[in-house]
């Protein structure tokens, strides 16, 4: 199990690195596809190696709402976009390095937690991965110019949250990840609201047009 | 009756979303009323001491919860009775529906003993409130609903990473046993098990828990959000977000302390709430000497007040906590009045910049005295509750210890009250505008009895007043 949950955390990992480092917005919502098909298929890994039906279940409901269902609402929000660059003109060398430098971070706050000579959990390994992944989708999200930029990096936020769930307690309850994805949908669904009305209004869905409230 | 409780703003919510003009006033006005009777009777057995449980113990109301209950009640109720003014035309169902439904997602976060459910519930009290914060469609509020459902969203993600690390913790102890996540986590377990669970994960879950639950508090630095949404809201939505809303997260904060407390020693969790609490007290006294809008200046009010609250659960003990656990409830019910008049003076004077309104005192006589005595009791002035509760606070940090922080804090405080005081006097004195008053009277009885009760918990305490308070504390301290 530590094998398969390691090669599957790091894989998703390197898709997030390369996520950083595309620009184009449908070339994003692909590479969000690929991360959440490697986090569901490492979900139901987990699910089967440990004998648990539900997280099986919960990783077949994530893989249905993670590379069909909200891909589908980011295509129709960003139906109106133009196909440009994310960041016109400018290059993403400095993003990667940045995200390089939250994969160390993120194993410096890890790893004395998840080495505990008392932990036992043979996925404890993937908990770092899964931090780095969180800590990087943060970083989009903080860093995205639009709407549909920061949405990308609260998504790959999300699922790296889901991936350590799974690796460090094998699922929550139910009704919490029944939450969980109930955030992530209503989220994505009120953001899509926002999104048309700003463009309706803004004719733009550069946060930087958002200048009314200040103080 | 917890089961009641929580059904009846459900249910509301869901006639509430079909029926349309008077009728859903009036359904809106009996489920308010039914909410106020079971809330408060819930809250009233658990602040004797009864404690209920309902679903296998999923539910349960103790003496903390049935505080909270009470608190959230009594302001919803206050609210309540000033929405329909708001909801009317088109935007009227889904008003009164979100706003029970928002009732319910608080009333069900305060009176769970599940770890994950409080989770849930405290993510649903986003999801409810952001469109109604986007309830006018201008650009300011759009702008304000996508801040704030970014923002608390980001937020209560990372608080999902504490509690992960919470069940993580547990599987620690029992050696890689995930046996809990699969029926969830109670705090009951939690508190017996805290001894035994490593610091060493404890205290990293205890930071991403402070700040995921510290955002939807509207604790400095994460409270970004909050100004913008509790000014854009409509005023009863402004009311419940900032009477009761931000108690909810520091809430949560308050029933995951003891555990950390026990398992990683008291003073992790301390100094980072007063550290928390200082810098909130800090930010907010800076911003309310230039003000310029009064709905942001209530806004940082809150961020003030919370700041306050933080500082009362840092500095700990019976006195400290009890005194933030009475300042929830003062500062619940002065700042969701103030908030309603606001809601009153804005409708009047067409406009929310301070520039633009004066002479209220004389432009409207109930209106502006009530607004008045809602900001003397928020500056923290005797008669009125919140002086008792500050000190209260800042005798308990005089007295662990904490000199510093609650110099810094009577200082910020001082500074906050300038602003606060200055800004009043400008709306309040001055040349009045002619203005027609809208109705006042009767409608104004609500707010009436709220600052009745702050004088009365400012002078003399109601019977059971301190023993409920003790008991609610009982649930923290030891």
């Amino acid at each position: 199990m530590t094998a398969i949950t390691n090669l599957l955390a790091f894989f998703a990992l390197g898709v997030t690195l390369v996520l950083v480092w595309r620009q184009s917005w449908r070339g994003r919502v692909h590479l969000f596809v690929v991360q959440s098909i490697l986090l569901g298929v490492l979900a139901a890994a987990v699910g089967g190696l440990a004998r648990r039906p539900a997280l099986v279940l919960v990783a077949a409901i994530f893989l249905l709402v993670k590379t069909w269902l909200i891909p589908r609402v980011l295509m129709r929000m960003a139906a109106g976009a133009p196909l440009r660059p994310v960041r016109p003109g400018r290059s993403s060398g400095i993003p990667v390095l940045v995200a390089g430098g939250l994969v160390v971070i993120a194993y410096v706050i890890m790893l004395p937690i998840s080495t505990l000579p008392a932990a036992a959990l043979p996925t404890h390994g993937a908990m770092p991965l899964a931090f780095a992944m969180a800590l990087i989708g943060l970083f989009i999200c903080v860093t995205g110019r639009d709407a549909l930029g920061q949405v990308t990096g609260f998504l790959v936020f999300e699922n790296a949250i889901f991936a350590l769930g799974v690796v460090a307690t094998y699922g929550m309850p139910g009704l919490v990840e029944a939450g969980v994805f109930l955030e992530v949908l209503v989220v994505v669904l009120l953001m899509e609201g926002v999104v048309v009305q700003m463009r309706r209004e803004h004719d733009s869905l550069d946060v930087d047009r958002l200048q009314e409230l200040r103080g | 009756m917890i089961v009641l409780m929580l059904v009846i703003p459900v249910t509301a919510a869901g006639v509430l979303a079909l029926a349309r003009g008077r009728v859903a006033t009036a359904v809106h006005a009996l489920a308010t009323l039914l909410m106020l009777t079971s809330g408060l009777t819930v809250a009233a057995r658990a602040l004797r001491g009864v404690e209920a449980t309902a679903f296998g113990g999923v539910l349960r109301v103790d003496a903390l919860s049935g505080w909270m209950i009470g608190v959230i009640v009594l302001v919803a109720g206050l609210a309540a009775a000033e929405a329909p003014r708001y909801a009317h035309g088109s935007g009227q169902r889904m008003f009164y529906a979100l706003f029970h439904l928002m009732v319910f997602t608080m009333l069900l976060a305060v009176s769970t003993d599940d770890v994950g459910v409080m989770w849930v519930a405290v993510e649903g009290t986003t999801l409810a409130s952001v469109f109604l914060v986007n309830f006018e469609r201008s650009r300011a509020s759009l702008e304000a609903a996508y801040k704030y459902l970014l923002i608390c969203s980001v937020g209560i993600a990372i608080a999902f990473v504490g509690t992960v690390l919470i069940y993580y913790a547990e599987a620690v102890r029992q050696q890689g046993v995930v046996e809990h996540a699969a029926q969830g986590l109670r705090w009951t377990t939690l508190l017996a098990l805290a001894p035994a669970l490593s610091p060493r994960v404890l205290q990293p879950a205890f930071v991403f828990l402070v700040i995921g639950y510290g955002t939807k508090a509207g604790l400095a630095p994460m409270h970004t959000w909050l100004p913008d949404a509790h000014s854009e809201a409509p005023a009863p939505v402004s009311a419940l977000m900032s009477g009761v809303l931000l108690s909810v997260g520091a809430y949560a904060i308050l029933r995951f302390k003891p555990i950390v407390d026990a398992a990683a020693g008291p003073l992790f969790a301390a100094r980072i709430l007063i550290v928390l609490g200082v810098l909130s007290l800090a930010v907010a006294a800076a911003f309310l000497w230039n003000p310029g809008n009064y709905k942001r200046m209530l806004a940082y009010s809150s961020v003030e007040h919370i700041g306050l609250v933080g500082l009362g659960l840092g500095f700990g003990g019976v006195l400290g906590v009890s005194g933030a656990l009475l300042h929830v409830a003062n500062h619940g019910l002065a700042k969701s009045v103030v908030f309603l008049l606001a809601g009153r003076i804005r409708a009047v004077y067409g406009t929310v910049e301070l520039s633009g309104v004066q002479g209220l005192l004389r432009a409207l006589p109930v209106t502006g005295r009530g607004f008045l005595l809602g900001m003397l009791a928020l500056m923290g002035l005797p008669p009125f509750g919140l002086f008792t509760s500050e000190v209260m606070i800042f005798a308990a940090g005089f007295g662990a210890g904490h000199v510093w922080a609650s110099a810094a804090g009577l200082v910020l405080l001082v500074i906050a009250f300038g602003g606060l005081l200055r800004a009043a006097h400008a709306m309040l004195f001055g040349p009045p505008p002619h203005v027609a008053p809208t109705a006042s009277g009767l409608s104004a009885v609500p707010m009436a009895a709220a600052l009745a009760a702050l004088v009365l918990i400012g002078l003399a305490w109601p019977p059971g007043l301190a023993a409920a308070l003790e008991l609610a504390t009982r649930a923290i301290v030891r």
